[in-house]
């Protein structure tokens, strides 16, 4: 059972000020989201829910710095992302976001390490000697450092989810999004995942994970509830 | 060592090994095409420079009626001039084994002269001693002579001499002895002595000191020469300048090297679409790791460094086996080209910055081609890059697929047809390839084609089978009564043949050129005249010009007047008509060249046979040498005209061959394009394969798709090939006649020609397919339809 509280908007980690995103489409412009109003706190486990086509992973996308708002202001960690050029925002999404997708997305001709290591070769964050010793501790970390050298292709799909999880925090961000992390596992599996992603949170971490199952919410401390675009809820959960 | 990114790339190249493969070969094939042309033209220059520029080539000639030791050194002494020497250069003939050849004889003070014209020895003797000749290397092979061996030469009316050859030389300011049939000896003045000719020499050479000075400059120097020598009273009848510092041959040379220069670089452009096809398949069967590596946080241009590195390492793998292949290749290429100029290329290497030049155009081009679909795909959103749309996503084919719905097609074959057209870019691109080597293969034919009949053009005149050239002048009645009773002789004709030379205003002489005499309405020769008209036999002192004396000469247009230097007399004559022969020589009524010399007479003969076979007018020609030379009139040499058709068509068409073989690389390219493609096409469409696996389509139905897409592509390759042969032919036959003689143009290719190219594209489409054919069979559905 999970109870709701509001949340002081005072020392946001993320800040959304009026976000709507508008598609074109063959039917005329199609409204993603609109009005979006949203603040985050450091150390939060937010869990984004709503229907098919509610706006989420637009939501996320626009958080990760993926997408653009057609208005609005996003603010994360005092940075404004809207201002940012492409170039500039690959660089904050290097060391600022780690990300997890529903079909883990792990390159398909790199060792499970080498895809944690890749974040660090682009941002650059850690000096390239000391980077395999990193993934090996973040691997060692999520219970999957025997698989180190293994290519994706011969890990389980919880393996396989564990190894993206890694890679979402190979440059130590202070934000992980996931997008319906568990959407492609089977329940025991995705209960480790997401106990993973709560001691995330417990160790500092904030996360904004997108889901749909209602397994998955228990572990947010708040629920964004969003439907048509607009936020129908957002308040904080207290597990009972 | 190297890092995730880096390893990622090199295990995509093996991911994507057969096709990598592909285009690598692609790639090393045009390089090793066009390397080969840069390395043997680099190599040949290497030589020019180093051989031909060092021997202090001669600035200018003049001919003068006296030269003494004074005038020499007053020579010498001008401050414009570098080096001066004297010499007597002279035509003899010579007997070898039983054909009488051409020589040019020159006899000069001092052979040891190292500023100018520098003579090197090959073996024997050097310099020659008196009564001893020494032969220009060029001139051995084809004359059959030899060291240690002897030469019967034969000047003017002189009883022949024979000479001890002593020594072996090379000059290379000569051209080659075997190209012009010419036999190139160097004698003593005492040598020119004993042979019966004047001894005292008549020319004075000259190397000007500044070394950049052009043509206009040096022609100065040599008139304030002229000057000086006729203010001491003599009289400089010539003045040759030569094009500064370029060899003879040099000009044909380097527009042949030109004409295929731009044929090697076509074969790369072709190469570079390879390469964007490749790259830009590649990038759109990884547009999602794209995006997740920008979701990761990799900037554009991160992203671009891998792929445009993936291009660089391909232009390495295709360096490395172009490059040692090119040098192989361009070695006895260049022996070849410097046969031609009489240079060798042994003791030289090709220069380093050739081989440097291919390995940067060897990495850069693929660099280069990869740059425009790379840069794409970089600037592609992160959102977009990570959306998958399935196998609808790629609508690209259902606007053709409308357009194509031809009543009667089968779905299956409309789907192929609308398949070809699906990437268009790429299709657009191998199209263009298959193209290319098609117009260069039809071009090709075309340049046969219009050598063949500009030679038919040539030789049209010419209504004789047999020219026999008499050792002398003979009476031509009674040259062509001897020979008119040889079995086998249809009909005979006397003609008459001498040197001339153009008496300018300021009186010196024009180059020598051959006056041939012969009566106007002879029934063995037809004129082609181009302008004016030809000779009539009301006609006295007319001239009908060949193209190539107008060319040498420009003011001699029909109704011009001139004054011709024939046998040391001057005479007044009029332009009437130009012929347009690649020789400079003219044609003069044969009754007014008889009136000049104040005899009847002929030194070649005309013949005509019953039989047309080689063998049958080789007979012929046999029993007109015994019959001649018992009647006292003896043969100094014959041919027979469809040997000589033969031996100038074959020397223009090694031209022609190496544009053929150019038209085959290209092809050979293109179906590696092709294969390529289709390769890519089955890939990207495995999902679909596997769905229409899955709705019963049949292995035979999946293989012809393929091969009905390649087949597709291949024969608009075709129809595209045949409008571009028409600039190609165009620009071919143009080429030609800068290098060579003008050719008609065909601006359309002959119906053979382009029904052997449709055939030649079917097969190449048929064997580029198979493979790809093969392989999209052998997928099972349920891999397929897990195609991710």
């Amino acid at each position: 059972m999970t109870l709701m509280t509001h949340v002081n908007p005072a020392a946001a980690l993320i800040t959304l000020r009026g976000i709507s995103k508008t598609y074109p489409s063959p039917a005329g412009a199609f409204s993603a989201l609109s009005a979006i109003d949203l603040t985050i706190q450091r150390g939060e486990f937010v869990g984004v829910v709503g229907q098919s086509g509610s706006g989420k992973s637009t939501l996320l996308n626009l958080l990760a710095g993926i997408d653009r708002p057609s208005s609005g202001e996003i603010l994360i960690d005092g940075q404004a992302l809207h201002a940012l050029s492409e170039k500039q925002l690959s660089a904050w999404r290097g060391r600022a976001v780690g990300i997890v997708f529903q079909f883990f997305q792990l390159l398909p001709t790199l060792t499970a390490a080498e895809n944690v290591m890749l974040p660090m070769d682009f941002a650059r964050c850690w000096p390239s000697r000391e980077r395999r010793a990193r993934a090996l501790v973040l691997l060692e970390r999520l219970g999957v450092a025997a698989q180190a050298d293994k290519l994706p292709g011969a890990l389980s799909g919880g393996q396989q989810q564990r190894v993206a999880v890694a890679r979402a925090l190979a440059n130590e961000p202070a934000i992980v999004l996931a997008d319906e992390p568990t959407g492609n596992l089977d329940s025991r599996t995705a209960r480790a995942l997401l106990d993973i992603l709560g001691e995330l949170v417990r160790a500092g971490q904030t996360v904004v994970m997108v889901t749909h199952e209602h397994a998955a919410m228990h572990h947010a401390t708040r629920i964004v509830e969003l439907a048509d675009g607009r936020i129908v809820d957002s308040e904080a959960a207290v597990h009972v | 060592m190297f890092s995730p990114r880096w390893r990622k790339m090199l295990r995509d190249v093996w991911l994507h090994k057969s096709r990598s493969l592909l285009v690598v070969l692609a790639v090393a094939t045009g390089m090793i095409g066009s390397g080969a042309l840069l390395d043997a033209w680099a190599l040949v220059q290497r030589v020019t420079d180093e051989t031909y520029r060092g021997s202090h080539p001669v600035s200018a000639t003049l001919r003068v009626d006296a030269i003494d030791a004074a005038l020499l050194t007053q020579i010498r002494a001008l401050p414009t001039v570098a080096a001066a020497r004297v010499r007597r250069a002279l035509s003899a003939t010579a007997l070898v084994n039983g054909t009488e050849l051409n020589v040019e004889l020159f006899a000069l003070q001092d052979f040891g002269a190292r500023d100018i014209a520098r003579l090197e020895s090959e073996r024997g003797v050097w310099p020659p001693r008196d009564g001893e000749i020494s032969i220009e290397k060029s001139s051995l092979e084809f004359s059959g002579t030899r060291l240690g061996g002897s030469i019967d030469l034969h000047f003017d009316k002189q009883p022949p001499q024979t000479l001890p050859i002593s020594g072996i030389a090379h000059d290379v300011s000569l051209p080659p002895g075997w190209m012009d049939h010419v036999v190139y000896g160097f004698v003593t003045p005492a040598t020119l002595a004993m042979l019966g000719a004047p001894a005292s020499l008549n020319e004075i050479q000259i190397v000007v000191r500044d070394t950049t000075a052009d043509r206009d400059t040096v022609r100065q120097i040599a008139y304030a020469i002229k000057a000086l020598i006729e203010r001491g009273g003599k009289h400089v009848v010539n003045i040759d300048v030569p094009v500064p510092g370029q060899h003879a041959h040099a000009a044909q040379m380097n527009s042949l090297m030109l004409t295929q220069g731009a044929f090697g670089l076509l074969t790369l452009l072709v190469c570079s679409f390879l390469v964007v096809n490749l790259i830009a398949a590649m990038l759109a069967g990884q547009t999602r790791e794209i995006g997740v590596m920008k979701s990761l946080g990799a900037s554009a241009q991160q992203i671009a460094t891998m792929y445009l590195g993936f291009a660089l390492l391909l232009g390495l793998f295709a360096s490395a086996i172009a490059l040692p292949i090119a040098l192989a290749i361009a070695r006895p290429y260049a022996a070849l080209k410097a046969d031609m100029l009489n240079f060798s290329v042994a003791g030289f290497a090709v220069p380093w910055w050739a081989i440097a030049l291919q390995l940067g155009v060897g990495c850069l081009l693929p660099v280069l081609a990869a740059a425009i679909p790379v840069m794409r795909a970089c600037r592609l959103p992160v959102s977009a890059a990570l959306r998958d749309a399935g196998i609808c996503g790629d609508a690209g084919s259902a606007f053709v697929r409308r357009r194509i719905s031809i009543p009667g097609i089968s779905r299956p074959l409309l789907l192929s047809l609308g398949n070809a057209f699906r990437r268009r870019q790429r299709m657009l691109l191998t199209l263009l390839a298959l193209a290319a080597g098609g117009a260069v293969f039809l071009g090709a034919d075309d340049l046969r084609r219009s050598v063949r009949e500009a030679v038919d053009e040539l030789f049209s005149s010419e209504r004789y089978d047999i020219v026999l050239r008499l050792r002398d002048a003979y009476p031509a009645a009674r040259s062509e009564a001897a020979a008119a009773v040889v079995p086998g002789v249809q009909r005979v004709q006397a003609i008459a043949s001498t040197k001339a030379s153009i008496e300018h205003a300021d009186g010196m002489l024009g180059n020598a050129f051959r006056l041939v005499a012969l009566p106007p309405a002879s029934p063995m020769f037809v004129d082609r005249v181009q302008q004016g008209r030809w000779l009539s036999a009301a006609d006295r002192n007319a001239l009908v010009v060949s193209r190539a004396l107008l060319k040498d000469e420009p003011t001699l247009v029909p109704g011009a007047q001139v004054r011709l230097m024939i046998d040391g007399t001057a005479t007044e004559w009029h332009i009437v008509g130009v012929q347009p022969d690649i020789q400079a020589l003219a044609y003069v009524p044969l009754a007014t060249f008889n009136d000049l010399h104040a005899s009847a007479q002929g030194a070649a003969l005309l013949v005509t046979t019953q039989e047309r076979g080689s063998s049958a007018q080789l007979d012929v020609v046999a029993r007109l040498r015994s019959e001649l030379e018992h009647a006292g009139m003896p043969v100094a040499n014959s041919w027979i005209v469809s040997e000589s058709r033969r031996a100038v068509e074959d020397h223009l068409l090694m031209v022609v061959q190496f544009l053929g073989v150019m038209g085959w690389v290209m092809i050979v390219i293109g179906g590696m394009g092709l294969a390529s493609t289709m390769s890519l096409a089955v890939l990207e469409r495995t999902r679909e394969i596997g769905v229409l696996r899955a709705i019963g389509a049949r292995h035979r139905a999946i293989m012809a798709m393929v091969l009905i897409e390649g087949l597709v592509i291949g024969v608009m390759g075709w129809a595209v090939s045949i409008p571009l042969s028409i600039p190609m032919s165009a620009l071919l036959a143009d080429g030609f006649g800068r290098v060579m003689f003008s050719v008609p143009t065909h601006y359309l290719p002959s119906a053979a020609a382009a029904s052997t190219w449709l055939l030649l594209v079917v097969a190449v489409a048929l064997i580029a397919c198979a493979w790809p054919a093969l392989r999209a069979t052998r997928v099972p559905a349920a891999r397929a339809l897990s195609y991710e």
